[in-house]
């Protein structure tokens, strides 16, 4: 048995796959009690009459840290900041706790500029003054070079052991300084009441006689261990719509270039997927304003579904941002987009005549016939999801290139399909679909998609490689990995890769990912040679390679 | 406030050779350095992509011999289409000024194109220019080439415009490639004086270019004042670059744009790849956006190691009164030419093109017309590196032809198709006026239209 539990906005859904095919969903609205509580409500409820002994495997998905972040009710956390030369340090403080040292590495990782000591403890000595018991600290370029980093911790573990400390080249990858800092800032952040709701669920599982590994997801579409999970909180921030995506890459007919629309009471998310992989998000997750390394979907939300009120304003119809209640059709106190689409397709959504009667209410404020105020809502929703969407196509169609070849091959976005998801995709997605002129699927496990997606996600994993053979120097993103380059005199980049596939594949075994190592793929690799004089003095290379998001191989798919 | 705009384009699958200047290292560390900063994150910035650059955008500006794809590859027309999505940017009002960071560079290039000179085939700021004049109805331009050698190309391109002042300051000729940009070369008759050259001694310094800059082309900027300001940005000048001999600074750099506050900076040379690009460039993203620099410099810097040599002050001083002078007179000088050359200009001369070894004969004759920029007629005679013998006649007339110059030209175009025949390898039309383009193939007897209309830029 396979378990995939989400928790949404209002209510938390679970699913159990058994065979390869899904067995049994549940949908719990919230309650008011606690975020684990209602995870365990729902295990309960998914593993009723059932041994818990044969579940293989648990996906969680939590909005905690996205909740986290959203009321600024993580721990407080100091910043170390060693920004070295170019943008003032003004740019860079996210917090008033940020405390900036001397120290410069460059674009090679090479330290052009020393650290104070004494400086350094007088830093920690004003955070230790001030209570402060988290502390985040990062470099510029401390993804080529950790050591002024591991410096700063090292003085820490020292002079105040006490303190918890998170590197920014232990958690981030790429360049970017600001998204590094502000990536450990919030990681730092948060990991305390992550791990006490890790600890309350290492408990929970326990008891109910659970050895199957648990998993969280990630809002990059993929799972990790719940052990990983405590190095790395921030990930699960965004994990809802990840889990919706994956369950859209789950219920979708083949591998092809889809969108991904879910539509809920008052807002629709979307993403794409591309070749039935979902896209990532350039820049990274947006976190209070501010980028992270945090990999995420390329999502787009619009404040739009199936309960946002309809209007007249100034003789026109609109549709409000806000929800007054339920459809008209479910007892609510005014006509909806719900209502709305059920007259004018003749749905047979709960109790039509009460969609009719609010509807015509409406259009006789306006002097129109309801039949043309329904077609006028059913053309308004449509044409703003149509144009998000098309505004997604031209932006992954512009993505940032480098390269003569990839301006002058410019791709474009050829759309196969419209996978709807969510309580109202049933009635939208199908006319949106018309309206675009490609085929549509609006699965009848849509409304669990979310949980669903959690339950058959597979792990991921990323792995980023600098070589400098002049150096004679590797740097691996995680675990501290480092070390001379194997032959630097002929190292090429096909050995570059390799190292990096090498490495990928041992941290897949330790982070229970080993049975897809194989399946990694090499994102970017890049070669320079760098030229001193006339002559070629070393070379330069960055890799990255990856086990993508997909599904695991035990899940055989959910028929039609 | 609005942002400024950046198109950084590295070009990291171009190189002239492996082992050349101009390799696809060359912007790899600035790469590093401003993803590394997060300066496209900021809110202050907002990042362009390049659009290729249309045959009809290139023919504008050159006549490439034989002909515009044997002379324009896709990473030349990548680099000039950056210039001009900047350059719409900008007048659309997307943008308070905007950096358009591209390689191949193209200051080198003149009017007409054989090949590569100083590491130039088409020249992007006049392709952006061009359209530009075309698109948004500009006229008065000024351009100020801040590159270490003298901005010949785009210099060439308009001597004969008195629309479009042309400044360059770069290490005295005498010392340095192209071995042109004396303070004598003013300009033809019609444009006399809107052609303004620097050449500094060698070793000069952040404070002389500066004193430059603050006595002399802040000045011209005020009296001509320009619709549009284009720094032809070059970062040669450093101390550490390896093809010229200056001691400028990342620091002056950002303080000389600061003071210049260009519209638009398009990079041309620079070639200390990793002891100064990253910097410069950062130090140029900076003062364009407005940000406080004096938190970047170079980590070799030692400032104590950059004094201006007094007898230099002085020269420079010299050559600030001497140019003012010479601007300050153009009018009356532009008139005196015109008066005694009657209705043609006619000069001879020879081009090199270094990269390669291509050497050009070109006679020129520009119309001289009271009412109008007229038209010019470039002879042009040249053995490519593969042997091939070209000679070309090209007809240029300007934006601002008045009907009679324009007839005339067209008529002198067709005329010397009927009666050259033989001569020529091929005769070219640029009517700048009526934006059309001809290319007359004298071995086939036939002419081509260049077309390909690059698609509307479009917004967002
Ligand atoms: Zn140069
Ligand atoms: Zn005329």
């Amino acid at each position: 048995m396979l378990l995939g539990i989400d928790v949404g906005g209002t209510s938390t859904d679970g699913v159990l796959i058994h065979n390869g095919t899904m067995e049994k969903s549940v949908k719990k609205q919230h309650s008011g009690g606690g975020l684990t509580e209602s995870i365990l409500e729902v295990l309960d409820e998914l593993l009723k009459e059932r041994d818990a002994a044969g579940v293989r495997r648990l996906v969680i998905s939590t909005t905690l840290v996205t909740n986290l972040l959203a009321t600024r009710s993580g721990a407080r956390t100091a910043l170390i900041l060693i920004p070295g030369r170019g943008l003032p340090f003004s740019f860079y403080k996210i917090t008033p706790d940020t405390y900036f040292l001397q120290g410069n590495i460059d674009f090679r990782g090479k330290i052009t500029e020393k650290t104070s000591e004494a400086e350094i403890n007088t830093v920690i000595e004003n955070i230790k003054e001030n209570g402060i018991r988290h502390i985040a600290v990062a470099a510029k370029f401390s993804h080529r070079n950790r050591s002024l980093e591991q410096e700063v911790a090292g003085a820490i573990r020292e002079r105040y052991p006490e303190a918890k400390v998170t590197l920014g080249s232990e958690t981030a990858d790429r360049l970017n300084f600001p998204r590094r800092a502000a990536t450990a800032y919030y990681s730092a952040m948060t990991a305390p009441q992550w791990n006490e709701f890790a600890s309350r669920v290492e408990e929970a599982i326990q008891r109910r006689g659970l050895t199957a590994p648990v998993e969280i997801l990630k809002a990059d579409g993929g799972t990790m261990p719940l052990a990983v999970s405590r190095q790395r909180p921030l990930e699960t921030a965004y994990s809802g719509p990840a889990a919706s995506t994956m369950g859209a890459v789950a219920i979708s007919p083949g591998k092809e270039n889809a969108v991904m629309i879910d539509i809920g009471g008052t807002t629709s998310d979307i993403a794409l997927l591309i070749e039935g992989e979902p896209l990532h998000a350039s820049r990274g997750a947006c976190i209070d304003g501010r980028f992270t390394h945090i990999h995420a979907l390329a999502l787009r939300s619009l404040a739009l579904g199936g309960d946002s009120a309809i209007k007249a304003w100034e003789g026109r119809v609109e549709i409000a941002a806000e929800r007054l209640g339920p459809a008209a059709c479910f007892g609510g106190p005014a006509a909806t987009v719900t209502d709305a689409f059920n007259c004018h397709g003749s749905l047979g959504i709960g109790d039509a005549e009460l969609s009719k009667s609010a509807v015509a209410e409406l259009a006789s404020t306006l002097n129109m016939a309801p039949r043309e105020l329904a077609a006028a809502v059913v053309e308004q929703v449509t044409a703003r999801l149509h144009a998000l969407i098309e505004g997604m196509f031209r932006e992954w169609e512009n993505e940032p290139a480098y390269k003569v070849w990839e301006i002058v091959n410019r791709r474009s976005f050829k759309l196969e399909r419209l996978i709807g998801i969510g309580g109202a995709a049933a009635m939208i997605v199908p006319l949106l679909a018309e309206r675009m002129g490609v085929p549509f699927t609006v699965h009848r496990l849509a409304p669990v998609a979310n949980a669903l997606g959690a339950a058959v996600a597979r792990p991921t994993l990323a792995v980023h490689l600098y070589a400098d053979t002049q150096q004679k120097r590797f740097v691996i993103d995680q675990e501290g990995i480092e070390g001379p380059i194997p032959n630097h005199a002929t190292f090429q980049l096909a050995g570059a890769e390799e190292l990096a596939l090498e490495h990928l594949a041992r941290l897949a075994e330790k982070k229970g990912a080993g049975s897809y190592a194989k399946e990694a793929r090499v994102e970017l690799a890049e070669q320079f040679n760098m030229i001193r004089g006339w002559s070629r003095v070393g070379k330069i290379f960055q890799v990255r390679v990856q086990i993508a998001p997909g599904l695991i191989n035990e899940f055989k798919g959910v028929g039609v | 406030m609005k942002p400024t705009g950046l198109l950084f384009f590295p070009a990291f699958d171009w190189a002239i050779s492996p082992s050349h200047p101009e390799r696809e290292e060359r912007l790899l560390y600035t790469r590093d350095q401003i993803f590394e900063e997060g300066i496209m994150d900021l809110p202050q910035i907002r990042e362009y992509q390049p659009q290729l650059a249309s045959p009809r955008d290139i023919a504008r500006v050159h006549f490439c011999v034989p002909s515009i794809e044997r002379i324009a590859t896709e990473a030349h027309l990548v680099s000039a289409g950056g210039a001009i999505v900047i350059g719409d940017a900008f007048m659309k009002g997307e943008i308070k000024n905007g950096f358009a960071i591209i390689r191949p560079p193209g200051h080198h290039a003149m009017t007409v194109a054989h090949g590569n000179r100083g590491f130039c085939n088409i020249n992007n700021e006049a392709i952006m220019i061009e359209y530009l004049r075309r698109k948004y109805g500009l006229r008065r331009i000024t351009i100020v080439d801040t590159d270490v050698h003298h901005g010949d190309g785009t210099q060439e391109i308009y001597y004969h415009d008195p629309d479009v002042l042309f400044i360059s300051f770069h290490q005295d000729g005498r010392t340095l490639y192209p071995g042109s940009g004396f303070v004598e070369e003013l300009g033809w008759p019609p444009a006399w004086g809107t052609t303004i050259n620097i050449p500094l001694a060698p070793y000069t310094t952040d404070e002389g270019i500066l004193y430059t800059i603050d006595k002399l082309i802040l000045p011209l900027l005020e009296e001509f004042k320009p619709e549009l300001v284009v720094n032809s940005a070059g970062q040669d000048n450093h101390y550490s670059d390896p093809l010229a001999n200056m001691l400028f600074t990342a620091g002056g750099y950002a303080e000389l744009n600061r003071r210049l506050a260009p519209h638009i900076a398009v990079l041309e040379g620079g070639y200390s790849v990793e002891s100064a690009l990253p910097y410069i460039n950062l130090a140029l993203i900076m003062a364009m956006a407005g940000i406080d620099s004096s938190n970047l410099r170079e980590p070799d810097f030692d400032r104590s190691a950059f004094r201006e040599a007094p007898g230099n002050m002085e020269r420079l001083k010299k050559i600030a009164v001497l140019q003012l002078e010479n601007f300050r007179r153009r009018e009356e000088e532009q008139a005196a030419q015109m008066k005694k050359h009657g209705d043609f200009f006619s000069a001879q001369r020879r081009i090199y093109y270094d990269t390669d070894n291509i050497s050009e004969n070109q006679e020129i004759r520009q119309r001289l017309c009271k009412r109008c920029g007229s038209y010019r007629v470039i002879d042009s005679a040249a053995m490519h590196a593969g042997g091939e013998r070209y000679r070309v006649l090209c007809f240029s007339i300007s934006l601002y032809s008045c009907e009679n110059c324009r007839e005339e030209a067209r008529t002198a175009y067709r005329d010397s198709i009927e009666r050259a025949l033989g001569n020529y390898d091929y005769i070219y039309l640029q009517d700048r006026a009526a934006d059309e383009y001809f290319c007359f193939d004298c071995s086939s007897d036939d002419e081509l239209e260049v077309g390909g209309q690059r698609p509307e830029i479009g917004g967002d």
